[in-house]
């Protein structure tokens, strides 16, 4: 009897469904204007979310790096600096030397000139940053230099020891004006320079350890990044600046005294093109330091993008989204409402 | 023929058009009851001039069955949808923030720091801080999948008392019916309910129904197990009172025949119970492995190695420790913790964490004691990047490194959740047309109803008029006489 029909229920439910759609996806659509990125990461995505968390992750760790590549380099900084001053006190030192070889300068001076260098060694060398010693290997918490001018110097003393049992007497004996030249050049060769060269750095010049601070400075490069006090360079100026102290401020004679200048001149000529080579070395490292950061600042900007690119919305498309849906819920309200009215009953009377 | 047979042709049109009355009143009474079928009320004459009414109920036998199937998929697709928002949140947290891989993270990042100035105690307690937050995060999500799966459990239990209440009532509608077929009365009111009783059950269990004679109706599930034949079959359950990660759920069985739960995101679980066990044994457990999984990827990393020496857990121990777990150990991401000897507040040494030695002087790397030795630090990082075997039973990618594996496992569970919702979407758009469909065969539409008043009023009108017209007739006869 009816071909087609349809219920009333029907009529007036018709727009429920598409109408409680309509409004969750305008609450999706609002978060994404709001926020730019998609509302539900997890279900816009699906499996490749798992992209999106390991960029994230990734973007964390390379800033970190790029912190912490901060921190090493201001450590790699203070370093450069320090072997800067360092090089400049063994440069007076190596001046003073050759004036003093040549016997136009006062004993006094030219002792003094030695201990000065070696305070400026021992405070350049025992620098900290952040409370950790620059030049101390990985023994950050030790001093690794001991002063050789304090009252109990193992240095001094081990260097008074070696004297006395070569000649009999210590320095400051008048029977020290009779040491020759050779007599000199044999002690300073033979007794003084394991001290320095050898086991007798350890023992009574530094606490550091030859072993470096090794920075990861990039996701998968890692470098040592300090430099220790036992550098070959560093042990020469330290000698160097030993001899002279302790040649000048004894009874020593003139020729004497001239082969311990021209042992301080000849250390103090190594020591510096071995500190030149030392602060090349740590310029590279600072290089490598900077050029990874960089190279990971355009990894994050990368990563970024991939991020904006997997999560990020058209603002302009969600604020149209956001109007259409607004529109097409105003449109169903104002169906709805005149459906309602459309009923037969409404002309029965 | 006389006018005394006029008159009671006019009264039996009367009492005919009263009775379609009484049937458009009705029809519009429950118009917007989603569960009444209209009835139509069909005129037959059977002697001449009588008449009698028959009630016919408006049905559509296979709209009504793709209404039940759509209604069973739909519940079992909006039920695994909704367990797994839940999931989601309680495990990863809004935009994953509490999740193992963002713990891991974070862990990696301190480490890195830590690495940088390793003589910095307070950059070393962050690391066990950081170490705290991966193991809170494995811990918790242990036990918020734990108290989800108990959760399911109580709900599967709910389900069967009230599927089990449902074909008591089922059996009650259709004894009146058969009893009401039987003696020739109007079965319809008893026929929309056990049609509705029908549809309950269909969101629980998918099921299939013929109807034998007598209307007897027999239910059974879409793969053939009885529901319902005479009477109901029992449905039954053991809920388990707690889950552990070693917990086996018990299985719901349909007159003695196990009901086999749905897998994938794209979930032929179609009901609820099937959707309940499919959240209970399929997701959770699955979820669970991966976080025991990534517990023994991270023991595993931070392990202390020492050739000859077997290898100790470090920085993170557990139940078992000091050995290090080679396979899948069930609740091991429960049982994870931080060594106490590392852990400043149980008296431990962060320092342990840079030099070695948590298991003893055989382990110690930094055998110079520098307050700046990196390198461990710097290995365990590489370590949570290196390559390792994962157990199939995690459902990802074997051989990966823990922090790609705990970012998989956010990707295969946002995999799953995406289809899931997207499928709820189509089979609740589905489900509601269907149901459109069916209600407009079977439903009332109240202005065709109240054009058919119309009608019966004219009739009613004429018949009025008619025994009127008779009865002047009539008085007319009787004054002449």
């Amino acid at each position: 009897m009816k071909a087609v029909s349809v219920s009333s229920s029907a009529v007036s439910n018709a727009m429920r469904y598409s109408q409680t759609r309509m409004q969750v996806d305008l609450v999706k659509a609002q978060k994404e204007l709001d926020s730019g990125k998609v509302a539900d990461i997890g279900l816009t995505l699906g499996a490749n979310t798992s992209q999106s968390v390991n960029f994230h992750r990734d973007l964390d760790r390379l800033n970190s790096i790029v912190d912490s590549n901060a921190l090493v380099s201001s450590r790699l900084k203070s370093t450069q600096d320090a072997l800067g001053q360092i090089v400049s006190a063994a440069q007076s030192l190596l001046s003073s030397m050759t004036v003093a070889s040549s016997g136009d300068m006062p004993d006094s001076v030219a002792a003094e000139s030695g201990r000065s260098a070696l305070q400026s060694l021992t405070s350049m060398l025992n620098a900290s940053l952040n409370g950790e010693y620059l030049f101390a290997g990985t023994n950050t918490d030790v001093r690794p230099i001991n002063d050789y001018s304090a009252a109990s110097s193992p240095a001094k003393a081990a260097f008074d020891a070696a004297f006395l049992a070569r000649f009999g007497f210590a320095q400051n004996d008048p029977a020290a004006a009779n040491i020759s030249a050779a007599d000199m050049d044999d002690f300073l060769t033979n007794d003084v320079t394991p001290q320095f060269m050898g086991a007798g750095w350890q023992a009574n010049w530094s606490n550091a350890t030859d072993q470096q601070i090794v920075s990861r400075i990039a996701l998968n490069e890692t470098t040592g990044t300090s430099v220790s006090a036992n550098q070959e360079g560093l042990r020469k100026i330290a000698m160097a600046a030993a001899i002279v102290t302790e040649a000048f401020s004894g009874n020593l004679s003139s020729a004497a005294k001239n082969a311990a200048a021209a042992k301080a001149l000849a250390l103090a000529g190594e020591a510096i093109s071995d500190l030149g080579q030392l602060q090349s070395q740590t310029g590279i490292v600072q290089n490598r330091v900077s050029a990874a950061s960089e190279r990971i600042n355009t990894q994050v900007d990368l990563f970024e993008r991939h991020i904006i690119d997997l999560e990020g919305v058209d603002p302009y498309e969600a604020a149209n989204r956001v109007n259409d849906l607004m529109s097409h819920i105003q449109t169903s309200f104002a169906l709805t409402a005149r459906i309602q009215q459309l009923s037969l009953l409404n002309y029965l009377t | 023929m006389s006018l005394s047979s006029a008159l009671s042709i006019a009264q039996s049109a009367l009492l005919t058009t009263s009775r379609q009355t009484s049937v458009v009143t009705r029809n519009v009474s429950d118009a917007s009851n989603p569960d009444y079928s209209r009835r139509i009320a069909t005129v037959v004459s059977t002697a001449p001039g009588a008449r009698s009414v028959d009630i016919q109920r408006a049905t559509n036998a296979q709209l009504f069955r793709q209404n039940l199937a759509a209604l069973s998929a739909w519940s079992g697709q909006s039920t695994l949808s909704s367990g797994l928002d839940r999931l989601q949140i309680a495990v990863n947290g809004v935009d994953n923030a509490t999740s193992a891989s963002t713990a891991i993270g974070n862990l990696q990042n301190a480490l890195q720091l830590y690495a940088t100035s390793p003589s910095n105690q307070n950059l070393g307690a962050s690391v066990v801080e950081t170490a705290r937050q991966a193991v809170r995060s494995l811990n918790e999500g242990t036990t918020a999948i734990q108290a989800f799966r108990t959760d399911m459990d109580s709900q599967i239990s709910n389900a069967v008392g009230q599927l089990n209440d449902l074909l008591v009532q089922f059996e009650g509608a259709n004894k009146a019916i058969i009893s009401g077929t039987r003696s020739g009365t109007d079965v319809s009111d008893a026929l929309d309910k056990r049609d509705a009783l029908l549809k309950k059950i269909a969101e629980y269990v998918p099921i299939s129904t013929y109807t034998r004679g007598d209307n007897d109706m027999v239910v059974t599930t879409a793969d053939g197990t009885m529901l319902f034949e005479t009477v109901p079959r029992s449905v039954s359950f053991t809920p388990s009172p707690g889950y552990g990660p070693t917990t086996t759920g018990a299985t719901v069985y349909i007159d003695n025949v196990p009901i086999s739960s749905g897998s994938g995101g794209n979930s032929e679980a179609t009901g609820k119970l099937a959707g309940f066990l499919q959240l209970r044994d399929g997701v959770a457990s699955t979820m669970q492995n991966q976080l025991d999984e990534i517990a023994r990827g991270l023991i595993d990393a931070f392990a202390e190695k020492a050739p000859p020496l077997a290898d100790m857990a470090g920085l993170f121990t557990w139940q078992g420790g000091p050995a290090v777990p080679t396979t899948l150990e069930p609740g091991l991401a429960g049982t994870i913790r931080i060594n106490a000897a590392v852990d400043p507040s149980q008296g431990g040494n962060v320092n342990l964490v840079r030099d070695g030695g948590i298991n003893g002087a055989g382990y110690v790397k930094n055998t110079t004691g520098g307050a700046s030795y990196s390198e461990l630090l710097i290995g365990y990082g590489d370590r949570l990047d290196t390559p390792m075997t994962f157990s199939p039973a995690a459902g990802i990618a074997a051989t990966s490194s823990v922090t790609s594996f705990s970012s998989n496992a956010i990707g295969w569970f946002e995999s799953i959740r995406q289809q899931a919702t997207t499928l709820a979407d189509t089979k609740e758009a589905l489900a509601s047309r269907s149901a459109e469909a069916l209600s407009n065969e079977t439903g009332v539409n109240v202005d065709m109803e109240m054009s058919l008043m119309l009608d019966l009023e004219h009739t009613y009108q004429a018949s009025a008029r008619l025994m009127s017209t008779i009865d002047q007739m009539l008085n007319a006869l009787l004054e002449a006489v």
